[in-house]
């Protein structure tokens, strides 16, 4: 396969049978889509490409920039397409919510912009979200930004319509599904490929997924906000099932550890979706039918997102010289000294606080070690010698105290803590320097 | 598929307001003898907040004053009882300072903030309150009559706004308030020139919004001002973050889930209204498609008060990478907050007599109060008010009812929202408006019309059951004790 750039790998993307053993379905053979092998790494490849690519003509001569409402996939695909056509690119967004998503886009050169808030003190005058308000001035004429309008774009459909949807009804030798399931985010793909689906076959059953209210699902919208997105109608959906974050996470685990599919969450609720409405008409079935889902994206972006649900997932073995591994009486018996004794000390001084604080304000003569570093030292070792005496600093004589008794354990003889810290050497009047 | 249970939006109420409705025998004669409107304060629900929130500085390890927005309650009883506890108060006018001296609070534990006129300075300054400025020209009139007055130099706070964000750009809502940060060595060029007048204390900001993000920039941009200071050799101390910490009135998450959701099928078309003449709380359907943002309180808050402080002290600084609270605590900053609505939570209640029940198409239930008594609509608050039946004949329930106020105004309605009442009310029976100390009470209150203004009452506690007084005659002192 030889290409001139990298949109045209955008589609063609295999049709994967899932292993029975895993989905445990007797009647029914499920596909999945894997647009999690699209270039730009999802679905929104497909959509990305068919909006931007009539937009483009004139648009890097007038220096426009590219700019559309998304905190995820579109974002990263159209940075990706804007950067090919020498275009900048910016995301307006007020759901940038896993951190790794948010880096990518930084790093393929996009500018983000986040929008406030709601207001803790409603006023009644301001009826316009600022969603809209930066919707307007993206449209007003002139305004130097290109905008995809990815959840009204009609053409966000059609990239499903004539190219998702008829590669699926090929791929299983010219029949259409008698199931399809998907996740609805801007509702682009499951409307474009149910509308191809049903011109082949009016019979296909379509179900939409959308996340519980309450819950967060990158790529899903919840109930309530599919109804802000000008491309969804409900007439699409035979059904319309809600899955929670908690369902998306054990379908993306079952995917990654045993279907050979690093899929994201969207993936992952989509198969755990698909299973749990399908095994419900299974038994009754009395000759095979086929179901197909969307992998819609991959798994590396969300760690982040299943570290803070599922930490057990991440689970590490605990590291030697910790200081949550201290009993409360060694820390009590952490030898301290008070702010008069302090001042006569002899030895090192070392200051846990943030270099900023440290810079600002500090003992005169001593070094700074942020508490964090102070921690990744001690898990390798005693940072200095025995015979080196060591007094040790932080705020208000807490951390130190423990730093002190962990020092202590670890056989050092002549380690200190500073009572009451550095706020109580300064309420004593006490000396503090700059540099 | 419209939801048909009712739609209730039950209110957060803790034993203190209940232990309150258990007697509606004295909130009848209060109501009989005082008249409807009535506003009932309980001041000593403020102090398991102040303590909230003082537990949280005790979990940072930091120091600093809780001062109480005064602005969203006029109570006397309320002020006079918090100067009995550790907290200070946070002015906004010449008549609440005046209020806050007489209530017994000190100097040291007063803030001046917001827009000021001459008078309020100088009473600010004379009486050695901290003066929180809002613009390089206050900190020069400040500081003229201070010089002119040869009084004693003033503690100022500079108000910092519109902080630059590095990075990731992060769109705010424009201020009418404070000095922009990057305008900071020309107040402090301002605060030297005036050195025998003046005294920097530190620096502030006060966000109008619930996203910790944006706070977490402010905070940062603070604590970077605070250096700035420092480098120049003003030392300065605090921080005052001021308040935004919310409160959650609702009892259950999912009751608002689901009106919220009715709320958007009723808007598409898809359900009868649920609100008088279809209105759509800022949502708005375009050819199918919902338009427009919700313009109302997110009234379930699980997170909210001092669990929100103590949120946004554990938030990463941006730049920093450190906890914010652990840098507070390593630059030795005191950190100030100037809780309102947080602190009044739980802490009153509004009660209005029901005057006429009309059936029609809709049942109307008339009140002898207006919605200007009770803003709870104009803060898009939305929560049940409890019925006190007049005696316990025959209830028939639930009720779905609007509630409209008596102003001769179309618009006078206490919500358009439909409301769902357990019983259905008649006349003479009492609507409770509980936990409605914070902004809802009198906030806004108006003779229009000659309608009276609602009296104010406190309830306390003594012996084991409620007492009360006009709000006016409220004072916390101790009982004498027997037998000195």
């Amino acid at each position: 396969m030889r290409y001139d750039d990298m949109t045209e790998a955008i589609g063609n993307t295999p049709l994967v049978r899932i292993d029975p053993d895993v989905h445990g379905l007797r009647n029914i053979d499920l596909y999945a889509k894997m647009e999690l092998l699209n270039p730009f790494g999802s679905l929104k490849d497909r959509a990305a490409w068919q909006m931007a690519r009539p937009l483009l003509a004139g648009a890097a001569e007038r220096g426009d920039t590219v700019v559309e409402l998304s905190s995820g996939n579109t974002a990263k695909a159209l940075a990706m397409i804007a950067g090919m056509h020498g275009l900048r690119f910016k995301s307006v967004t007020n759901r940038m919510k896993v951190p790794e998503v948010k880096d990518l886009l930084l790093l393929l050169g996009a500018e983000i912009d986040e929008l406030p808030g709601q207001a803790e003190c409603l006023d009644p005058s301001d009826t316009e979200d600022p969603l809209s308000r930066m919707h307007r001035t993206l449209t007003s004429n002139g305004s130097g930004y290109v905008h995809t309008d990815q959840y009204f774009n009609e053409r966000n459909v059609e990239a499903h319509l004539h190219g998702t949807g008829p590669e699926i009804i090929k791929d299983l030798d010219g029949h259409a599904p008698d199931y399809f399931i998907a996740c609805v985010g801007t509702a682009g793909s499951s409307t474009g490929v149910a509308r191809a689906l049903r011109q082949h076959d009016p019979d296909v059953r379509v179900i939409g997924l959308v996340a519980a209210k309450s819950d967060f699902i990158p790529g899903i919208r919840t109930i309530d906000e599919v109804h802000e997105v000008g491309l969804f109608e409900p007439d699409v959906y035979d059904s319309i099932e809600t899955i929670t974050a908690d369902d998306a996470i054990d379908g993306l685990l079952t995917l990654v550890r045993r279907c050979g599919t690093p899929a994201g969450p969207t993936g992952g609720g989509a198969f755990h979706g698909a299973v749990r409405h399908l095994r419900t008409l299974d038994d009754s079935l009395t000759e095979r039918r086929t179901a197909v889902f969307i992998v819609c994206d991959r798994v590396e972006s969300y760690l982040s997102y299943l570290r803070e649900r599922r930490p057990a997932l991440f689970g590490r073995p605990p590291r030697r010289n910790d200081t949550r591994l201290l009993d409360e009486a060694e820390v009590a018996a952490a030898p301290t000294i008070d702010v008069e004794e302090a001042q006569r000390w002899p030895g090192l001084v070392v200051d846990l606080r943030s270099p900023y604080a440290f810079q600002a304000l500090h003992i005169d003569g001593s070094i700074n070690i942020v508490d964090e570093l102070f921690a990744e030292l001690l898990h390798g070792g005693l940072p200095f010698s025995r015979r080196q005496p060591v007094l040790l600093v932080c705020p208000v004589g807490e951390k130190s105290a423990r730093y002190a008794a962990l020092l202590t354990r670890m056989g050092h003889p002549s380690v200190r803590s500073l009572a009451g810290g550095v706020i109580a050497w300064r309420d004593a009047g006490a000396r503090l320097v700059r540099d | 598929m419209p939801d048909s249970d009712p739609l209730l939006l039950t209110p957060k109420m803790d034993p203190i307001i209940q232990s309150v409705l258990a007697g509606p025998a004295l909130l009848r004669q209060l109501t009989d003898g005082l008249g409807s409107p009535l506003n009932i304060v309980l001041p000593e629900a403020l102090d398991a907040n102040v303590a909230a929130f003082r537990a949280v500085y005790r979990q940072h390890r930091l120091r600093g004053q809780i001062y109480f927005a005064h602005k969203a309650n006029r109570s006397s009883a309320l002020l006079r009882h918090l100067a009995t506890t550790d907290a200070g108060v946070d002015v906004a006018s010449l008549g609440e300072l005046q209020h806050a001296l007489g209530a017994g609070f000190g100097p040291g534990r007063i803030m001046a903030t917001g827009p000021k006129n001459r008078e309020f300075l100088w009473l600010a300054a004379r009486s050695g309150s901290t003066v929180n400025a809002d613009s390089l020209d206050e900190l020069s009139e400040l500081a003229g009559l201070v010089a002119a007055g040869r009084l004693p130099r003033v503690r100022v706070m500079v108000r910092l706004a519109e902080f630059a964000s590095r990075g990731v750009h992060m769109v705010s809502r424009r201020s009418r308030f404070g000095v922009p940060a990057g305008l900071l060595p020309e107040a402090l060029d301002r605060i030297d020139k005036h050195a025998d007048q003046l005294e920097l204390a530190g620096v502030a900001y006060h966000l109008d919004t619930i996203g910790v993000a944006e706070k977490a920039i402010a905070l940062e941009g603070c604590l970077a001002a605070l250096d700035e200071c420092r480098r120049r050799d003003a030392p300065a101390w605090s921080i005052d973050i001021g308040g935004g910490f919310g409160v959650n009135y609702l009892d259950d998450g999912e009751q608002w889930e689901r009106y919220t959701s009715e709320l958007a099928q009723a808007v598409l078309g898809r359900r009868p209204p649920l609100t008088w003449n279809g209105h759509g709380y800022g949502l708005r359907n375009e050819a199918g498609t919902l338009r427009g943002a919700l313009g109302l309180y997110p009234a379930h808050r699980p997170v909210s008060g001092p669990g929100y402080l103590s949120q946004l002290l554990a938030a990463t600084a941006p730049e920093q990478r450190r906890p914010l609270g652990t840098l507070l605590l390593d630059s030795m900053t005191d950190l100030d907050i100037e809780p309102g609505r947080a602190l009044l939570d739980q802490c009153g209640l509004v009660l209005a007599r029901v005057l006429e029940v009309r059936d029609g198409p809709d049942t109307l239930v008339r009140l002898e109060m207006n919605s200007r008594d009770v803003s709870l609509e104009e803060h898009g608050v939305l929560m049940d008010p409890i019925v006190i039946p007049q005696d316990s004949a025959g209830f028939a329930g639930p009720a779905e009812v609007f509630l409209l106020g008596n102003l001769c105004l179309e618009s006078d309605l206490i919500t358009r929202r439909k409301v769902v009442l357990p019983v259905r009310p008649r006349p003479g029976d009492l609507l409770a408006f509980v936990n409605t100390a914070g902004y809802f009470m009198d906030f806004s209150a108006t003779r229009a019309l000659h309608q009276p203004i609602g009296r104010k009452v406190a309830l306390f506690r003594t012996g084991g059951r409620w007492s009360w007084c006009l709000d006016e005659q409220y004072w916390p002192v101790p009982e004498r004790a027997e037998a000195a």
